[in-house]
C-alpha cells in the first residue's frame, strides 16, 4: 500500500476505495450498455422493414405478416416483436415487460387521439411507434428491441454479474488487506496483554507493532511504556522489600547477641528463652519474605535437568528430620513414585516449592495420619499431588491458599501459628518460575490435595 | 598446639561496630580472645600482622567483600574461616565454600550456634591420643600429627576441613563415608538440610590432589549416601 500511515486514513479510504470502484464500475458499465443499445437501434433502419412487412402484410394477411416476421424476426443486435391490438407478439414471444408498458401508453394514446383529447402533456408521454394497419382494420404495432441474444453487446444480465463479481473482487481484496492490518497487530498485542497479565513484565511489542507508524503502532508504544513502567514498580517494590528485609537484619543479629549475653548473666529468666523464640520466628519470617520476594526476580541461574524423584526423596526426609527435631509425632511423609521425570529447572525453587507444601501439609494434618508425595508423569508433563491428614480447606477458600499470608477460617480459629503464612505463596511463585501450575482441591476421601504440574 | 589453647584468639571481620562488640562479650566468657574489624583491608592488615586461631568473616562488608578478603587470606594462610552470609544467599555461600571458607551461618545467627561451631572447629585441630598418627594408600600420606598431607612426598595446602575428609576417607579406601559422618568430623557439626558444603569441600580436595599430581587415587561420589576414596592399581 502507499505511504498510508494512519488506521484512520487506512480505513476511510479502503473503503472509500470500494465504494468509488463499485460505484464507477456500475456506472461505467451502465453506460456502455446503455450507448451499445443506442448505436444499435439507432443503426437500425426501421423503414426498409416496414416496407417488406407491409407487402407480406398486404399480400397474406396476419399469416404473411407472421411468417415474414418469423423470417426477419433479429438482425444483427435488433430483434423485432410485432404485436396486435391484444399486446400478444405474433410468434407469442414473451414480450419484454418494457415494450409492454410502452405499447399499452402507446395505445392509450391513440385512444385518446381518436376521442379527441389533445392535451399536449398526455401527448408527450408516448413516442409514435411504427404500425401497419391490415386491411380488414388489425392495427400491429413494430418494435424494435435490442437483442437479448447478441454476443457483440453486454446484455444487463452479463453486466449484472460482471458488476457484482468485481465489486466482490474489489471489496474482498481491499477488505482482506484492510482486515489483516487491523487484526494482526491487535492479535500480537492480545497476546501480549496475556502475557503481562500472567505475571510476565518483560513482554514487548516494539519488535512486532511497536514500529508501525499507525494508532496501532502508537498502542504498541504505549503498552511498552505501560510495560516498562509496571516492571520498574514491581522491581521497586521487591527492591524496597528485600532492603526492609536486609536492614531488619542487622538490629536482629544484635538482638540475638544481646539475649545470648542477658541469658549469660542471669541463665534462670524465661522471658529470655521466650524473647530468643520470638527473634528466632521473626528471622525466619524474614527469611521467608526474602526468598518470596528473590521469587519475583528473575532467577540467577539457568535452569538445569532436575530428577523429581531424587529431589523428593529428599524433601521427605528433610522434612521428617524436621518434625522430629521440632517434636511433631505421629505425622509420617510418604513418597509415592511411580516414575522419575528429569525436569528442566531450578532444582532450588522446586525444593523450597515442594518442602513449603509438605511442610504445610504435616502442621495439617492430626497425629497418627499420613501425608503423601505421588509422584507421576504423562507425555508432557510431570504431576507432583502432595495429600495431608488433615480436614481440608473450605471451598471458598482454596483459591486464595496461594496469597501471601492468607489464613483459613479454621487456622485462625484453632490460631494455628505455625508456619510464616508464606510457604503456598513461596511454593506458588516456585512452582510458576519453573513454568508450571499449582492448584490446591479437597480430596473426595478427605484431606487437602495440592497439585504440581510440571512441563517435561 | 597439642593442647586446647587457654585462649584461642579470634579474628573477627564485620562491618556492624555493635554486633562486633557484644559477640567479643559473649565469646570472652569461653576464653575467646576476639579481635574485631569493621572493614576488609583493616582485617588483612590485622590478620597478616598477628596470629589467630580462627578468622570470623560477614561476606557481606562494605567496599572490599568478605569473598575477596577470604581469597587475599587464603593465598598465604589455611587459617579455619566461618563466613556469616546473608539468608537464602546461595551463590555468595557457595563461592565462599569454593574459595577455602572452612564453613558458614546465615545472619542472623544464634550466638550459641557461632560458639558451637567455634569449638568444633579448634577442637578438630587437637589431635586424639589413640588415633593412628600416619596414613598411606598410593602416593597420598598424611600425618595427623603434624597435620600435613602429601602426594609423592610433595606437601598440599589444605584447610582443615579438607584436611580432616581426607582423613576420613583414608582411613577407610574403598568404604563409603557418609556425608553425615563427614560433616560431623570435619565440620564439627551435623549436616543441615541440602547443604552442599561437604560436596563443595570434596570438590576443591580433588582440585588440590589433582594440582599436586595424584593420578591414581579417586574420590567417588555415591549418589545419595557419600563420599569414598577408591585406591590406585
Amino acid at each position: 500500500m502507499l505511504a498510508v500511515r494512519s488506521l484512520l486514513l487506512r480505513i476511510f479510504l479502503s473503503f472509500w476505495l470500494i465504494i468509488v470502484i463499485t460505484i464507477g464500475t456500475a456506472g461505467v458499465a451502465g453506460f456502455l450498455y446503455a450507448e451499445r443499445m443506442r448505436e444499435a437501434i439507432e443503426s437500425f433502419e426501421i423503414g426498409d422493414s416496414m416496407l417488406g412487412a407491409s407487402a407480406a402484410l398486404e399480400a397474406g394477411g396476419r399469416k404473411g405478416l407472421t411468417d415474414w416476421l418469423r423470417r426477419n424476426r433479429t438482425s444483427r443486435a435488433i430483434t423485432i416483436f410485432v404485436l396486435d391490438e391484444r399486446g400478444h407478439d405474433l410468434l407469442d414471444r414473451r414480450v419484454p415487460f418494457g415494450l409492454t408498458r410502452v405499447f399499452r401508453r402507446h395505445r392509450e394514446h391513440l385512444h385518446r387521439h381518436q376521442f379527441g383529447d389533445r392535451d399536449p402533456r398526455n401527448l408527450r408521454r408516448s413516442r409514435p411507434q411504427p404500425l401497419l394497419v391490415a386491411a380488414n382494420g388489425s392495427i400491429y404495432t413494430f418494435f424494435v428491441s435490442p437483442s437479448r441474444a447478441s454476443h457483440s453487446v453486454w446484455t444487463m444480465a452479463d453486466a449484472r454479474w460482471l458488476l457484482f463479481a468485481i465489486a466482490l473482487l474489489v471489496s474482498g481484496i481491499v477488505s482482506y488487506f484492510l482486515a489483516t492490518t487491523i487484526s494482526r497487530p491487535v492479535r500480537k498485542l492480545r497476546d501480549a496483554t496475556v502475557a503481562l497479565a500472567g505475571g510476565d513484565l518483560d513482554v514487548r511489542v516494539a519488535e512486532s507493532v511497536g514500529k508501525r507508524r499507525d494508532e496501532l503502532g502508537m498502542l504498541g508504544r504505549d503498552f511498552d511504556s505501560m510495560a516498562e513502567n509496571l516492571q520498574q514498580a514491581s522491581a521497586r517494590q521487591t527492591e524496597l522489600s528485600r532492603n526492609i528485609s536486609h536492614e531488619l537484619r542487622s538490629p536482629l543479629a544484635r538482638m540475638r547477641v544481646a539475649v545470648e549475653l542477658a541469658r549469660q548473666k542471669n541463665a534462670n529468666m524465661p522471658e529470655l528463652e521466650r524473647l530468643d523464640n520470638e527473634t528466632e520466628r521473626l528471622d525466619d519470617l524474614i527469611g521467608q519474605i526474602l526468598s518470596y520476594t528473590k521469587l519475583d526476580a528473575s532467577p540467577d541461574t539457568d535452569p538445569e535437568p532436575t530428577d523429581l524423584a531424587d529431589l523428593i526423596h529428599e524433601v521427605v526426609e528433610n522434612v521428617n528430620y524436621e518434625c522430629k527435631a521440632e517434636g511433631i509425632d505421629g505425622v509420617s511423609v510418604v513418597a509415592q513414585i511411580n516414575a522419575s521425570p528429569v525436569t528442566l529447572g531450578h532444582a532450588g525453587a522446586m525444593i523450597s516449592a515442594i518442602e513449603n507444601i509438605v511442610r504445610n501439609a504435616v502442621h495439617h494434618s492430626p497425629p497418627g495420619s499420613e501425608v503423601t508425595i505421588h509422584l507421576s508423569k504423562d507425555d508432557e508433563s510431570a504431576l507432583i499431588e502432595i495429600r495431608d491428614g488433615g480436614p481440608g480447606v473450605d471451598e471458598e477458600d482454596l483459591h486464595r491458599l496461594f496469597e501471601p499470608f492468607f489464613r483459613t477460617r479454621e487456622s485462625v480459629a484453632s490460631k494455628n501459628e505455625r508456619g510464616s503464612g508464606l510457604g503456598l505463596a513461596i511454593a506458588e511463585r516456585a512452582v510458576r518460575i519453573n513454568g508450571g501450575t499449582i492448584s490446591a482441591h479437597n480430596h473426595p476421601d478427605g484431606g487437602l490435595l495440592v497439585r504440581i504440574s510440571l512441563p517435561l | 598446639m597439642t593442647d586446647m589453647p587457654k585462649t584461642a584468639r579470634v579474628l573477627l571481620i564485620d562491618d556492624d561496630q555493635d554486633l562486633g562488640l557484644m559477640l567479643s562479650d559473649f565469646l570472652a566468657m569461653d576464653r575467646l580472645h576476639v579481635t574485631v574489624c569493621n572493614t576488609g583491608e583493616e582485617g588483612i592488615d590485622t590478620f597478616a600482622a598477628d596470629d589467630f586461631d580462627i578468622l570470623i568473616l560477614d561476606i557481606m562488608l562494605p567496599g572490599m567483600s568478605g569473598l575477596e578478603v577470604l581469597k587475599k587470606i587464603r593465598q598465604g594462610s589455611q587459617v579455619p574461616v566461618i563466613m556469616l552470609t546473608a539468608r537464602g544467599d546461595d551463590i555468595d555461600r557457595i563461592i565462599g565454600l569454593e574459595f577455602g571458607a572452612d564453613d558458614y551461618l546465615p545472619k542472623p545467627f544464634n550466638p550459641r550456634e557461632l560458639l558451637a561451631r567455634i569449638k568444633a572447629i579448634l577442637r578438630r585441630a587437637q589431635p586424639r591420643e589413640t588415633e593412628t598418627r600416619h596414613w598411606k594408600l598410593g602416593d597420598i600420606e598424611v600425618d595427623t600429627r603434624t597435620r600435613r598431607a602429601t602426594v609423592n612426598g610433595k606437601l598440599m595446602q589444605l584447610t582443615g576441613t579438607e584436611f580432616e575428609i581426607l582423613r576420613s576417607l583414608l582411613e577407610t579406601p574403598g568404604e563409603v563415608v557418609s556425608k553425615e559422618q563427614l560433616s560431623e568430623r570435619a565440620l564439627g557439626r551435623r549436616l543441615l538440610p541440602y547443604d552442599r558444603s561437604i560436596d563443595t569441600h570434596i570438590s576443591n580436595l580433588r582440585g588440590k590432589l589433582e594440582r599436586a599430581g595424584n593420578k591414581n587415587e579417586t574420590i567417588q561420589n555415591q549418589r545419595g549416601v557419600g563420599y569414598l576414596l577408591i585406591p590406585g592399581c
